[in-house]
């Protein structure tokens, strides 16, 4: 408990020091070292599949830093107070607009040409805004995911859908009938600490904010229907407000037969549900105006303090190539980046990935703000506030939209 | 050269002093700088951009509802978690101290063991504790036929829960002085209230208590203090919630600081704090009687 404060006022004077010594420390730069950080389970892999790389450049070598996902943001920032950086970064892409708005990220415009695999085309659609910062390119796709509907097939087969909900009102129609099966059942997950999925909801329902010209819409009927949709299955008891089993085992149950989720969660099922084998499957999302969901996973970017721009380049480029992409995804199940791998037939069969692949031609990634971190959060105060406190939708959602405004207009 | 001479005491706290500058001093003045500028990451990458905004930072401060509820967060957590943490480990060194067998020795342990386990740890064990569907506490509750108890799901029960955490985690160290108090106490004042006739009430109310009293007034600032930076309980179990029920000022500042990279509002954030304890300190010694020398 003790000196927490004291943390922060040492870090800002640790990195006074350390800002202090890297400018020594960077003349000693081009060492052949391509220094990586990356992030979580793909970060311990990584040192490992980095041999190929090393084996095609003999002059390089490549030391990855696996970093903890939950304390990356702390390192990054010191990273970016110290000039301390990696040469490479994987970012995830809700980050780009925050570290590159700080000045922490090169701009590769101009090593675009040289590095073909760089080029915006080769990517999705919802991908090339998260390489953009103002007219810079910041970073490049590294691997993606999108959320899309899990489901029980036998469960929903009981509740007369043979298929998967196609529209909102479908979705909730099979939810409430799932829901009415008897106590401690319901019919659809949403986690409430996900900051993307009211974010998906609005976009299906049309909503569009318009950063250029600092309009967020908050205040859109687009944007409010929206939201009385999310809180509306939390408030006739369809989705469960407390925090209750976890989502695997109350899906193994069935308890909870359907829920949003990203591409990991398909090996978890494999490995912690085998039983359910082909009682479950994906789909794309359930759509209103569009089934639009989000455009996830980390780019990789070169550091503004980097000692060695050239390997980094490199190694970026050798992480984007398609016959990379599609080795590391048997390594990790992180979903390539590249369109041209999705043509891949191993992609086409796969019944699941094919769900992604047709779910990612139409995503969006988060909001593309600095400021967007804040603005999820208090967007998901005001949604518990709705749910949990009984505040009112309208009120709330005003207050949040002129929070929200403010944020970005500071 | 005579400013030489007594250089000796000066060399033997030197490496204190210098520590202390390094890590405390020079660290919190530099915060209460930043506190008076618009201090982010973007600041931080480049200092050209950051501007001194004077008192804007406090003024938004107290007009931030989040903040305001962190205070009255904290004043909570203090106003129960104080007094329970210093009844439950006076009482449990009291008792321990009555035994002086191998057993006796064990139960220290127990009773210190958590306060020195990681806090992660602590998480997981009573995260599943307080589950409300499969946790231990809910079963046995059930078994006396009692509702599910919404143990980390509505603000008040979630305040009262992460007290009862901190208060299983903060009795081993006061414990511990507590236990050297007590057995610092000479023995010629037990054997002359025995003289005396006093039974065991009279010589813990007459003999014991008033002996511990400076022990008391240790154990009563230190704990106020750490219970004023009430962070870890929040941080690994609720993250806050539910509805900012369980953020505490610490916690608030952590959030802007290191979540939202608003180093000048965190910095003005902890300023404020700092105030508070520095108040609540000086009242105490304030209000201190006067020490019985033994």
């Amino acid at each position: 408990m003790k000196s927490k404060l004291v943390v922060l006022s040492a870090v800002m004077v640790l990195s006074l020091m350390l800002a202090g010594c890297s400018g020594n420390s960077s003349s000693e730069g081009d060492d052949g070292t391509v220094t990586v950080w990356a992030m979580g389970e793909e970060g311990k892999m990584l040192q490992d599949f980095s041999k190929k790389f090393e084996e095609e450049h003999s002059d390089l070598t490549v030391d990855v830093q696996a970093i903890p996902w939950d304390t990356a943001h702390d390192k990054l920032l010191t990273a970016v107070a110290s000039g301390d950086g990696p040469d490479v970064v994987q970012l995830g892409t809700t980050w780009v607009p925050e570290f590159a708005e700080a000045g922490a990220l090169l701009d590769l415009s101009e090593y675009m040409e040289d590095h073909p695999n760089f080029a915006k085309e080769n990517y999705f659609d919802g991908s090339v805004s998260t390489m953009e910062h103002g007219d810079e390119v910041v970073g490049i796709p590294w691997y993606v995911d999108t959320r899309v509907l899990y489901y029980r097939k036998d469960l929903l087969k009981e509740a007369g859908y043979e298929e998967a909900p196609k529209t909102w009102d479908e979705l909730k129609d099979a939810a409430s009938k799932l829901a009415d099966r008897g106590e401690g059942s319901y019919g659809l997950d949403i986690d409430r600490n996900d900051q993307i999925t009211p974010f998906i909801f609005a976009w299906q329902n049309g909503y569009e904010a318009d950063l250029e010209e600092g309009e967020l819409n908050f205040d859109t009927p687009e944007f409010k229907e929206a939201i009385k949709y999310y809180t509306s299955y939390f408030d006739e008891g369809i989705s469960q407000t407390q925090q209750g089993k976890d989502i695997v085992e109350a899906f193994k149950e069935g308890s909870k037969p359907m829920f949003f989720s990203g591409p990991w969660m398909i090996n978890i099922i494999n490995d912690q549900a085998p039983d359910l084998e082909g009682k479950w499957a994906t789909a794309v999302m359930p759509s209103k105006e569009t089934n639009t969901s989000s455009m996830g996973g980390s780019n990789l970017s070169v550091f503004e303090s980097a000692d060695n721009v050239e390997g980094a380049l490199k190694y970026i480029s050798f992480m984007t190539e398609v016959d990379t992409q599609m080795d590391w995804l048997e390594e990790s199940n992180t979903l390539p980046s590249r369109t041209e791998a999705w043509e891949d037939s191993r992609m086409q069969e796969d019944p699941m990935y094919a769900t992604f692949g047709k779910q990612l031609e139409n995503t969006k990634p988060g909001l593309q703000t600095e400021q967007f971190e804040r603005i999820a959060q208090e967007l998901l105060g005001s949604i518990e506030r709705i749910t949990e406190g009984g505040a009112d939708v309208d009120t709330e959602l005003e207050k949040f939209n002129q929070e929200a405004q403010s944020l970005i207009e500071e | 050269m005579k400013q030489f001479k007594n250089r000796h005491p000066y060399m033997f706290i030197a490496p204190a002093v210098i520590l202390l500058s390094l890590f405390s001093l020079i660290p919190i003045l530099i915060a209460f700088v930043i506190s008076f500028t618009d201090m982010n990451l973007k600041g931080l990458a480049d200092w050209s951009s950051v501007t001194f905004i004077g008192l804007e930072n406090y003024i938004a401060l107290f007009s931030d509802s989040t903040f305001i509820k962190s205070i009255f967060n904290t004043i909570f957590y203090v106003l129960i978690g104080v007094p329970l943490v210093i009844i439950c480990s006076l009482s449990i060194a009291l008792l321990l101290n009555y035994g002086t067998s191998k057993l006796f020795t064990t139960f220290r342990a127990v009773y210190y063991m958590p306060s020195i386990t990681n806090i992660i740890a602590v998480a997981v064990i009573w995260g599943y504790l307080y589950n409300t569907e499969y946790g231990l506490f809910n079963y046995l509750l059930s078994l006396l036929s009692v509702e599910n108890v919404p143990w980390l799901e509505e603000p008040t029960i979630a305040k009262l829960s992460l007290i009862l955490l901190a208060v299983w985690k903060g009795i081993g160290i006061n414990m511990i002085i507590f236990l050297a108090a007590l057995q610092g106490i000479p023995k010629s004042y037990y054997e002359a209230a025995e003289m005396d006739g006093a039974n065991r009430l009279q010589v813990l109310f007459n003999v014991t208590l008033p002996l511990l009293r400076y022990a008391t007034f240790f154990v009563t600032v230190t704990t106020l203090i750490g219970w004023m930076q009430f962070f870890e309980e929040p941080f690994v179990m609720t993250d806050g919630g539910p509805l900012d029920g369980t953020i505490s000022i610490a916690l608030f500042i952590y959030k802007e600081g290191f979540q939202f990279s608003e180093f000048g509002y965190a910095a003005a954030g902890s300023f404020v704090l700092f105030a508070m304890i520095i108040l609540v300190t000086v009242l105490q010694f304030k209000f201190r009687k006067s020490d019985t020398e033994y």
